[in-house]
């Protein structure tokens, strides 16, 4: 095992906007309020300062977070409580839109973060995943569909980050390694990656992002297809289970279902179940690009319409393995649990 | 139409551009006829919020009614009112659709179901949810909207609207067209719980947020929006982030932005682009189906301008007419 240490940084992206999208509308979708999300940082801090983690630096947004953060710290700092962590901001811009996390998550990388906590859906996961290199993520689920970060009390997702973080448990134990999916179009004219699913529609335009007309769906390829969750990797996961740890993922094509081998019923979006037509499936093989039997339309990474391509582009997608890595949580408290690392007085770095 | 990649046909994407483009044709021309002087009063312009108006009027009918702004004209027009007889009203001319005596402000016509633009801030939100009340009664499926902009979101006839459209279950749509700034006060100081989205789920009902700049974005959440209160679902709150052109009125020096901002925006944020550029690479409509309409909007707007400037100003006998009127 490491030394334990003194000087841990941990990072923190919470999204304010996520989970604001149609879904509410169509199919009764959480609205996670932004008082919620900063009393989950609030846990969180309270968790990893429990662990001995002494500064946390987190990504600065103007969608409330921060504001409530600071009057939360201000009244416990009142009452006597200086047990948190110190909260810093990055020294980034604040736009609104994805190219704040981008910043924020690059500062913190820089400044050596032991690892990022992230609050948000499977998009702002995959915004994070796309700049933090080797630091490993931590997810907590404050979006609509969720199929990457696992759903858990936040007060434990920070006593596992704090107990890795601070070198208590082996990184062999407290790291896993994740797949990822990366879409080329034209040999790399235009990219990006996606952590769950890429799923390619009919339509030529991005509109309000979220996807749940199946009607016009063609082709999904998925890292992970796991029953237990909703949204469009469901669709994979209820053909062929494949979970985060196996070698590989699925491709399926699709149609409509009055045109399709195969009707499926599908939980597309909270409270939706979608009818959604099969037409085959097969194994994803890692490293192998796969070039998109669709002529032109749109690719949508993670759940979001992203990309828009024409019978003129050559579109690739390809599964890589061990591409970034997450915090195991469950390891984590496992061997929190086995080695009593809990066991007396308070933790002290 | 079977290789037609959106949800709307070619003929209707062209009248969504003429929209968009009418509306910034219309205002443009306005801010430089105001630097002219001949304009009375305040004018608000929507220039860069083009996105918003079209993409929600694209869902109505002319029994649905509308409750606007001091930054009126682009509903106006995306509900159909008559650009000449705007163009006259602001110019407080005779011939205007209220006659010259409502200006930018009041433009109003009921007949467009327009119930007019508003130069009391958060005050159409009331008259939104009495419409969405009388068209409950008549049982039609018709429905309301109120425009209301992030500064207004804030006064208490709109949050006490929420909550009696909430408890009666009207069909009215509360649309928060956040534009950044109220007046000059930047929305992250002024906006106590920082979203409209949980504000709509403390009166119990739902909210979404979209990018107003973005008319594919508004059409498609607005489609849902509207088609569940027409269908007896109840209010709902749909906030569209956007930005403006031009200042909080026309004359506003705008030391409250940042240096190069407008000119980033429009380079980078104009709906009317990002719509054009979505329509022609998918090659339902061609650049040259665009210029044509954008050269029929420059002669209308054109006309309108020179029609209402040679049009008679209100007499003094016309200060006892239109004083109480029949709906």
């Amino acid at each position: 095992m490491s030394k334990i240490s003194s000087t841990v940084t941990i990072g923190l992206v919470a999204n304010p906007f996520s989970a604001r999208d149609i879904r509410r509308v169509i199919s009764n979708a959480t609205g996670l309020q932004v008082s919620d999300r900063a009393n989950i940082v609030m846990r969180v801090l309270s968790a990893i300062s429990a662990c001995g983690v002494k500064r946390v630096l987190m990504m600065p947004e103007n969608g409330g977070i921060r504001s409530f953060l600071k009057r939360d710290l201000q009244r416990d700092q009142q009452m006597g409580d200086n047990s948190f962590a110190e909260l810093e901001m990055t020294n980034t811009s604040i736009n609104g839109t994805v190219e704040d996390t981008f910043a924020a998550t690059k500062a913190m990388v820089d400044s050596g973060v032991k690892t990022i906590v992230v609050l948000g859906g499977d998009g702002t996961h995959r915004a994070v995943a796309k700049v933090c290199g080797q630091v490993p993520i931590a997810g907590i689920s404050t979006g609509t569909n969720n199929a990457f970060p696992e759903h858990r009390e936040p007060t434990i997702t920070g006593l596992a980050v704090g107990l890795a973080a601070t070198g208590r448990i082996p990184e062999s134990v407290a790291f896993t390694f994740n797949k990822l999916l990366c879409v080329k179009i034209n040999d790399g004219e235009r990219s990006d990656i996606a952590l769950v699913d890429v799923v390619v529609s009919t339509e030529r335009y991005i509109g309000a992002r979220a996807l749940w007309r199946t009607n016009n769906l063609r082709e999904i390829f998925v890292t992970f297809a796991d029953p237990e969750v909703i949204g469009m990797s469901a669709i994979a996961g209820l053909l062929e289970p494949v979970s985060r740890n196996d070698s590989g993922g699925l491709h399926v094509l699709l149609d409509v279902p009055e045109q399709a081998k195969t009707a499926l019923q599908v939980p597309i979006a909270p409270g939706l179940i979608s009818t959604v037509g099969v037409q085959s499936w097969q194994q994803l093989e890692p490293g192998i690009p796969f070039t998109l039997r669709q002529s032109s339309g749109i690719i949508a990474l993670d759940g979001e319409r992203e990309l828009e391509f024409g019978p003129e582009d050559t579109v690739q997608v390809t599964l890589y393995e061990k591409a970034f890595r997450t915090v195991n949580v469950g390891a984590c408290m496992r061997h929190t649990g086995q080695h009593r690392l809990l066991v007396g007085a308070p933790l002290k770095c | 139409m079977s290789d037609n990649p959106f949800p709307l046909s070619r003929d209707e994407l062209l009248n969504i551009y003429q929209t968009m483009r009418t509306i910034r044709e219309f205002e443009e021309r306005v801010h430089i006829e105001f630097s002219r002087g001949d304009i009375p009063g305040f004018v608000h312009l929507y220039a860069g919020e083009e996105a918003s108006a079209t993409g929600i009027m694209t869902h109505l009918r002319e029994e649905d009614r509308i409750a606007s702004t001091h930054r009126g004209h682009g509903h106006c027009i995306a509900k159909g009112v008559d650009v000449k007889g705007m163009m006259a009203e602001i110019f407080g001319k005779k011939s205007g659709v209220c006659g010259g005596k409502g200006g930018s402000m009041h433009i109003a016509d009921l007949d467009k179901g327009m119930m007019g633009a508003n130069g009391i801030l958060g005050a159409g939100a009331p008259l939104a949810c009495g419409a969405a009340l009388a068209a409950k009664f008549r049982d039609k499926g018709d429905i309301a909207i109120s425009f209301v902009g992030d500064g207004a979101s804030n006064q208490g006839t709109f949050l006490e609207s929420l909550n009696l459209a909430s408890i009666w279950n009207l069909p009215v749509v509360f649309v928060v067209e956040n534009n950044g700034y109220a007046e000059a006060t930047s929305v992250d100081w002024a906006v106590a719980c920082d979203s409209y989205v949980d504000r709509a789920s403390g009166f119990g009902m739902p909210g979404v947020t979209v990018d107003g700049t973005d008319f594919f974005a508004v059409y498609e959440a607005a489609g849902e929006i509207i088609r569940r209160a027409r269908e007896g679902g109840g209010p709902s709150l749909l906030e569209c982030k956007m930005i403006r052109f031009f200042g909080h009125f026309e004359g506003d020096m705008q030391t409250y932005r940042a240096e190069g901002e407008v000119d980033d925006i429009r380079a980078k944020r104009d709906c009317l682009k990002s719509f054009s550029k979505t329509v022609t690479a998918a090659g339902v409509l061609s650049q040259e189906d665009l210029e044509a309409c954008d050269t029929d909007v420059l002669s209308l707007i054109e006309e309108a301008v020179s029609s209402a400037i040679a049009a008679e100003l209100p007499i003094d006998a016309d200060l006892f007419t239109d004083v109480y009127v029949n709906y």
